[in-house]
């Protein structure tokens, strides 16, 4: 089976968007030879079946903790074909920084805006066309407590495995 | 899949010419396949993430050596670590596209509290406003409420009007052999010396201090400190890291060097353990010293310029003896908010906790050897050995009594000079150089120990070593100073 990774900063709703991808059924295990604790569920995306990993959160790609250890090798050994990588909305700017290192490493990202309400509460206007156009990948908006985008993102995701898993 | 991929989704940030050679330099030597660019392998590779580091040693081979030839080769171009500018690369690129894609509609105002956020770090303000939060929150607060007021009600009503003359007869009675009455209740008794310590002078004093602290530590303005002395403190061989150790230190010393644990690098700790040994005095000596010193104001004026004169001073020549990379900084800045008061309370709560599991047995242990010191003569031998260095200093014999004190604890040495002072067999000039010595003097037993704790044996001894040497060749060259210029303080 195909794996989808949902990788992120801790506390950017990388499970919550999870949850909303796998429905119920997740089985929590620890990581092989860590005691760091990873999800992994199940989610039917077009007419094929994907597991999909909610990996410990990090901040960069160079691994400084244990939890950045086990999602870097996740996404190095478990040779996800897709990586949707969850920031938040507001702090765009220094969330942008980890996009760029999955794209420098080429792993097929796409970029979800979550908490993007606050965003627009603080009178944030992100112009999502254009950073499709400079990140070169998808990009969605999404408020994943609510559930707004998460339509879009399902089909963007369709889209992608379609042509490259 | 991810040679279908890939084309689709590698977008590679340009890095400056040293670095973008070496990286292709080192891309050429990867051979095996790793499931993701070697671009990215040799980025993390220059970085020398020490996994990937290890994969590759597996899988390259005899190239491994010479891959990590271009690594060391590419550090030398660098003032910097390489971490840091590969990810300042990257965060001027997520910047320049965050500018392109996010706008905020009309004016964007400052909120008042990124106003605050600045003026807090701005290096003209931001200095006044420290000094003034140190005034309050640690002069006023720490050192006349807690020191002063707390100290005074505990150790006067409760400990020696109440407790200890209780504790010292029932002890008597139950235990009729008077050395180790001495041990338990004598003048320097595990109980009556020891526990009183704790209790009467510590607790309330680094209750004040940690409650202070922890309001200070909450509003999230430490990180914003870190980074108005990162500059300052980069000349000293340490950086904005180290503020929260080295403000600890104000409070007690023997806390703040265990604090040092929380420094990245060896170097780092060891000059951060030195200057609190040193040139930071607690908040217990602190309030004893501006006591003896608060009708010289001259008197005290001298004795904070030498101090700060002595912190940067070492501080400069520690980093000029002990090579290391220089210390790399980046924090986050967590946005400023208002205390809360379930959050103030558990803070100060649990360090008081950890605080004294850790400081309470290096009490008992004190007074275990004062009692040593005292049936055996080492201690009336070692106030003969010191009289000479106070001599040589312009001190009274006297003084030497003090000085011993000091090192078990820093306040009881100033105190012992106030008791001088009173009976008027010091000048303004022995008092103010009294104060110095004493002040940069080694640092007290409880801090001693926890030195060699957290660095070890030898560096522990030798620093003290050091400390005894210049904190009396201070003391001579102030009084060498004020004698030839005649000046009267």
């Amino acid at each position: 089976m195909q794996k989808i990774a949902v990788v992120g900063s801790p506390n950017v709703g990388k499970s919550v968007i999870f949850n909303n991808l796998t429905g119920t059924y997740a089985t929590v295990s620890n990581y092989p030879g860590t005691t760091v604790e990873v999800s992994r569920g199940k989610s039917k995306i077009g007419n094929k079946e994907f597991e999909i990993i909610d990996t410990p959160g990090i901040y960069s790609f160079l691994p400084l903790s244990e939890e950045e250890r086990v999602t870097r090798r996740i996404l190095m050994q478990e040779n996800p074909c897709l990586i949707l990588h969850v920031v938040d909305a507001k702090n765009l700017e220094r969330m942008l920084s980890l996009t760029l290192q999955l794209l420098e490493a080429s792993l097929p990202v796409i970029l979800i805006l979550n908490i993007i309400d606050e965003a627009r509460a603080l009178g944030m206007k992100i112009d999502t066309a254009r950073l499709e156009k400079e990140l070169n990948i998808p990009v969605v908006a999404t408020v994943s407590i609510t559930g707004e985008g998460m339509d879009i993102l399902r089909g963007r995701i369709e889209e992608h495995v379609k042509r490259f898993c | 899949m991810l040679k279908d991929s890939a084309k689709h989704f590698c977008r590679s940030i340009s890095y400056d010419d040293p670095l973008e050679v070496c990286i292709s330099k080192i891309q050429g030597l990867l051979l095996s396949d790793y499931r993701m660019s070697k671009r990215a392998l040799a980025l993390l590779l220059l970085q020398e993430d020490k996994e990937i580091v290890d994969t590759v040693r597996d899988k390259e081979g005899e190239r491994f050596d010479k891959i990590m030839g271009i690594v060391q080769e590419t550090k030398t171009h660098y003032l910097r670590p390489l971490t840091y500018i590969i990810s300042l690369r990257r965060q001027k690129e997520a910047s320049r596209i965050a500018k392109l894609t996010v706008g905020f509609p009309g004016q964007q105002k400052l909120s008042i509290k990124e106003k605050l956020s600045k003026i807090l770090m701005d290096p003209i303000i931001g200095g006044p406003i420290l000094l003034a939060i140190l005034y309050y929150g640690l002069y006023k607060f720490v050192g006349n409420f807690g020191a002063g007021v707390l100290v005074d009600f505990l150790e006067d009503k409760v400990f020696i009007a109440r407790l200890n003359p209780l504790v010292t007869s029932l002890i008597n009675k139950a235990i009729p052999y008077k050395l180790l009455q001495d041990l338990l209740v004598g003048e320097y008794g595990i109980i009556t010396l020891g526990v009183r310590y704790a209790f009467a002078i510590i607790l309330p004093i680094v209750t004040t201090f940690f409650f202070a602290f922890a309001i200070v530590e909450d509003t999230g303005y430490l990180p914003r400190l870190a980074m108005l002395v990162d500059q300052l403190f980069k000349k000293i061989g340490l950086s904005g890291r180290a503020v929260i150790p080295l403000v600890l230190g104000f409070g007690c010393d023997t806390m703040a060097t265990m604090v040092t644990r929380t420094l990245p690098t060896k170097r780092e700790r060891i000059i951060a353990t030195l200057l609190l040994a040193l040139a930071i005095p607690c908040s217990a000596q602190m309030g004893v010293i501006l006591g003896l010193l608060s009708d010289n104001g001259i008197g005290l004026g001298v004795w904070l310029g030498v101090i700060i004169a002595v912190f940067i001073l070492v501080g400069l020549l520690a980093s000029k003896i002990m090579p290391g990379e220089l210390p790399s900084f980046y924090m986050e800045i967590p946005p400023l908010r208002i205390p809360q008061v379930s959050n103030v309370v558990r803070k100060t709560a649990s360090r008081l906790s950890w605080y004294f599991k850790e400081v309470f047995p290096l009490f008992i242990f004190a007074s275990v050897i004062i009692w040593i010191g005292q049936i055996t003569g080492v201690f009336s031998l070692v106030v003969k050995i010191l009289q000479y260095p106070i001599r040589w200093i312009g001190l009274p014999d006297k003084a030497a009594v003090a000085f011993l004190f000091g090192f078990f604890r820093r306040d009881y040495g100033a105190a012992g000079l106030y008791d001088l002072k009173k009976a008027g067999l010091l000048s303004g000039n022995q008092l103010v150089v009294a104060c110095i010595t004493l002040t940069l003097f080694l640092p007290c037993i409880a801090q001693l120990l926890m030195n060699i704790k957290e660095r070890g044996l030898r560096l522990g001894i030798a620093m003290s070593l050091f400390i005894l040497f210049f904190s009396f060749t201070v003391g001579y060259s102030v009084n060498l100073v004020l004698t030839l210029f005649n000046i009267r303080l």
